[in-house]
């Protein structure tokens, strides 16, 4: 077979977002990958400049389904850092227990989303199904399964009961039970094996060189961890393990989420064992004071990281977000190199990629609400251009085309 | 704080004109205003002799006359040196890094797209993250970009109209 | 046989298979659905998902081969009901039967991935045509154990008509025994006949959006999803004629019961395997194929000549 360059993206089933990878093969193999960015970019850092604190706080929220939390809390922490706030104990822990339990369900996703990416189905509705009991946790803890809009600036918006406190260790014994059957699963079934050791590659050195953080990172044998590193919330009283892997291909990482899994069960019961009495928030000023503070944060995907630059009024004056996803998707091209057109699913599902998080700015709707409309005729020749543009070769389709309008 | 010392003496000894530059903000965090002309040494040195390998992200900001860049260079002990540059909005041009930080790559496009930055020696890509058909001369996070210098101004709809 | 006979014969298989199959597809996804603890869908599934394909429009790609896209669904359904046919049922007679029917039988079941290959290849989309090549490298892959499995039975029996062949294992049950492996064999390359997991690499959604069928919709969508659904039931029923000879001459009630019961079985093992596996790179399911599976097969064929020599 001929060399030939399909389209993976926008809209393609493998990706549940629009990004827009174009693949140049040689028979089944991938000779070259180009990656195209910036489909959900929603204007997040610009309209956060408009709103005040608290109200960019819930916009943040909503960078990522996902890691909404993760989002929420690394910008408070920076806000908080330049009103100099001094957070109650209590409300540390709490913010620390969503985060794990965020963790749990991000990972438990990832497993579900890599099982349906090889077209293994049963473990894609497995781990949703114990997924499940982590999301009906939400509900009953915060009021909310996606979205929790736990965080508000000096502390949390609410108290856990010990009922509560009790009910999740009971989940977490669940999903403990599930996550070393999973770990069985994963290293022990030949069809599993077979499609995830040895694809999508990275090196020591060029995940090094490529700035990959999170599971990506460490699978890789990147040794790095913002919770170890640079302690925020609670971590710095908790003791937990960096799992680092060196298999460097999608095995490995599906194995240091799953060790991490293990490792997040751990930190919980600790959390909820040291959990401290007392106030879940102090009074905070409307108004925050100028300055500046950059914040990081481990993510379940990897290092997210939010700088912040006040300048005396109720409005932040500049926010920047880095999701992790933004990060390890340069590792991408460099993962399947080589590799199979077949592996290409997983060995992008396997930096667990966020793209909402990754392109979080605008839409050329015009504010007046006059939207652009495109007929459909129209429509249809920018798409043949665009990919053409792109070096997908639709030749006689064109052809047939141009007549049909002469 | 006695790593933070150490890093903050070893900068103003290796270059001079810092020495007055380095701040540190809090445990962990140090900020350091670098002129445009040496930023590359600064940032190469930091990279290569004091294992400031990370580079997590470049923050472009807009503070009136001219475009402020920050590098956050993370380091395995948990410190970020932040290096701050500027470049005058009027000829916003800065080298690139991705020399130093092949990663780094993303991050630039992203400050030629939303800041009309102006990336010399940045290898040759697509655009990101904004749009193939985003006019020219529009830069959404300068502080005097408003939605309304859109309207139409959209590629799409010209395009539509010449079918 | 009258033309009017042959018609209403053909007529008649053709509503028993379709609903045979049919009911197949009902029992292999609820079965896939309890082993993935979901509750599965609804026994009128099935044709609830054909009478909406059938009702909805049928788009050709401007560039494809209109003609060959629209016949073959059609040649895929006819060759799968030609080949069901040739099998014997509840008894040991089938409604066509001549030395040779097993090659026939094999060679029809082939003609299905063949117009998967074809149809997909003249639907000009990039996606069909990778999907097609796909399909066209596995049936090399798993044809070959499969023929080596369906013909060890055959020289155990020395008889190349399937009918004889059921015949002979009726009367010698114990003799079927010896066949466990190609049994399996069998099985494993049937999984891959019928594109399921693990070897659903011509339409992995994930990998090439719908493989061959990407540009297919409506009612030759509709043709195709049958006609594969015939033939999980034609291929069950192959390997229950070959591998399953048990209880021929117990009169119609009773075959037909364990005619279901043998067939019912073998979804049950295909739906488990598809359950408890992922899917395999293109590459690997060929070398599968070609490293473990034909020597298993050739083992059996070695078994079958031994045994033959023994008893002589």
């Amino acid at each position: 077979m001929a060399r030939v360059t399909i389209p993976i993206g926008p809209q393609h089933p493998a990706l549940k977002e629009p990004e827009s990878f174009i693949v140049t093969l040689n028979g089944e193999n991938i000779v070259n990958l180009d990656m195209r960015l910036g489909y959900n970019h929603r204007g997040i850092e610009k309209a956060c400049e408009q709103r005040t604190y608290v109200q960019a706080l819930y916009l943040l929220e909503r960078v990522c389904g996902i890691c909404s939390h993760s989002h929420s809390s690394c910008f408070i922490q920076a806000v908080e850092e330049i009103a100099g706030l001094q957070l109650p104990p209590r409300a540390v822990y709490i913010r620390t227990l969503i985060a794990e339990l965020e963790r749990v369900h991000s990972h438990l996703l990832w497993l579900g989303v890599a099982g349906h990416e090889i077209g293994f189905d049963t473990l894609l509705m497995y781990s949703w199904r114990d997924r499940e009991a982590i999301m009906d946790l939400f509900a009953s803890l915060t009021g909310n399964r996606v979205n929790y809009g736990m965080n508000t600036l000096g502390g949390v918006r609410r108290d856990f009961t010990k009922e509560q406190l009790t009910e999740v260790l009971k989940v977490i014994d669940i999903c403990e039970e599930r996550t070393k059957y999973y770990i069985e699963v994963c290293t022990q079934e030949p069809t599993v094996i077979n499609r995830l050791s040895g694809v999508g590659t990275l090196s020591h050195d060029d995940a090094v060189r490529l700035g990959t953080i999170g599971p990506t990172g460490r699978a890789s044998g990147v040794n790095k961890d913002v919770r170890r590193e640079d302690p925020y919330l609670a971590y710095g009283d908790l003791s937990f393990n960096v799992i680092v892997d060196n298999h460097n291909d999608v095995f490995g990482r599906a194995v240091v989420r799953l060790l991490e899994l293990m490792e997040t069960y751990k930190m919980i019961r600790q959390i909820i064992a040291k959990m401290p009495d007392g106030p879940i928030t102090v009074k905070a000023p409307r108004k925050v004071p100028a300055g500046e503070a950059f914040s990081r944060y481990e993510a379940p995907r990897g290092e997210d990281t939010h700088y912040v630059k006040g300048n005396g009024t109720d409005k932040p004056e500049r926010v920047r977000v880095r999701a992790p996803t933004l990060a390890n998707l340069q590792s991408v091209a460099k993962m399947l190199e080589n590799n199979n057109l077949a592996d290409l699913p997983i060995a992008i599902a396997a930096i667990d990629p966020c793209f909402s998080c990754t392109d979080r700015m605008i839409g050329t709707i015009s504010s007046t609400g006059a939207r652009d409309s495109i007929r459909w005729d129209n429509m249809r020749n920018y798409s043949i251009k665009w990919y053409r543009k792109q070096g997908i070769d639709f030749t006689d389709l064109n052809r047939k085309l141009a007549k049909k309008q002469e | 704080m006695a790593n933070e010392e150490t890093i903050k003496t070893e900068l103003s000894r290796k270059f001079s004109f810092l020495a007055d530059k380095i701040v540190i903000q809090r445990v962990r965090r140090i900020f350091v205003d670098v002129p445009q002309e040496r930023f590359h040494d600064v940032c190469e040195f930091a990279a290569k002799k004091m294992e400031f390998s990370n580079l997590c992200i470049i923050t472009g900001l807009d503070d009136g006359d001219n475009l402020q860049f920050i590098y956050h260079l993370a380091r395995m002990d948990g410190i970020v040196l932040n290096l701050r540059t500027t470049a005058p909005k009027s000829n916003p041009v800065i080298k690139t890094i991705t020399d130093i930080f092949p990663g780094g790559v993303i991050y630039e496009r992203e400050l030629i797209d939303l800041l009309g930055a102006k990336v010399e020696g940045i290898p040759h890509g697509k655009r990101y993250p904004l749009p193939d058909d985003w006019p020219a001369n529009q830069f959404p996070l300068r502080k005097d970009w408003k939605p309304e210098m859109l309207e139409g101004l959209s590629g799409r709809k010209e395009e539509a109209k010449n079918g | 046989m009258s033309a009017l006979s042959v018609i209403l014969v053909f007529l008649g298989y053709f509503l028993l298979l379709s609903f045979l199959g049919t009911a197949a597809e009902y029992i292999d996804r609820k079965l896939y659905a309890r082993m993935q603890n979901r509750i599965g869908p609804p026994w009128f599934q099935p044709y609830a998902d054909l009478i909406k394909l059938a009702a909805k429009e049928d788009l050709i790609p401007e560039e494809a081969n209109s003609a060959m896209f629209k016949f073959m669904p059609v040649l895929a359904m006819t060759a799968v009901l030609t080949a069901y046919l040739h099998i014997p049922l509840w008894n040991s007679t089938p409604l066509i039967s001549f030395n040779g029917s097993i090659i026939v039988i094999v060679y029809l079941l082939t003609i299905p991935t063949l117009t998967f290959f074809l149809g997909g290849w003249h639907s000009t989309s990039l996606y069909s045509m990778i999907g097609a090549v796909r399909t066209l490298t596995q049936l090399f892959a798993y044809e070959v154990p499969l023929l080596l499995a369906v013909l060890s039975p055959a020289v155990l029996a020395h008889t190349w008509s399937i009918a004889d062949m059921s015949e002979f294992y009726s009367n010698n049950p114990l003799y079927a025994l010896t066949n466990s492996i190609g049994f399996l064999v069998a099985l494993v390359a049937l999984q891959g006949k019928l594109e399921r997991v693990p070897f659903d690499m011509p339409e992995a959604e994930t990998e090439i959006v719908g493989g061959t069928f990407t540009e297919y919709s409506g009612r030759l969508l509709a043709m195709f999803r049958l006609a594969i659904d015939m033939e999980v039931i034609v291929g069950a029923s192959l390997i229950a004629a070959v591998f399953l000879p048990f209880g021929l001459h117990f009169g119609l009630v009773i075959g037909v019961i364990l005619y279901l019961i043998k067939i019912l079985f073998i979804l049950l093992l295909l739906a488990l395997l598809r359950t408890v596996t992922a899917r395999l790179r293109i590459e690997q399911m060929v070398v599968f194929c070609w490293k473990y599976l034909a020597p298993a097969a050739l083992a059996q064929i070695f078994i079958s000549l031994t045994l033959n020599w023994i008893v002589k």
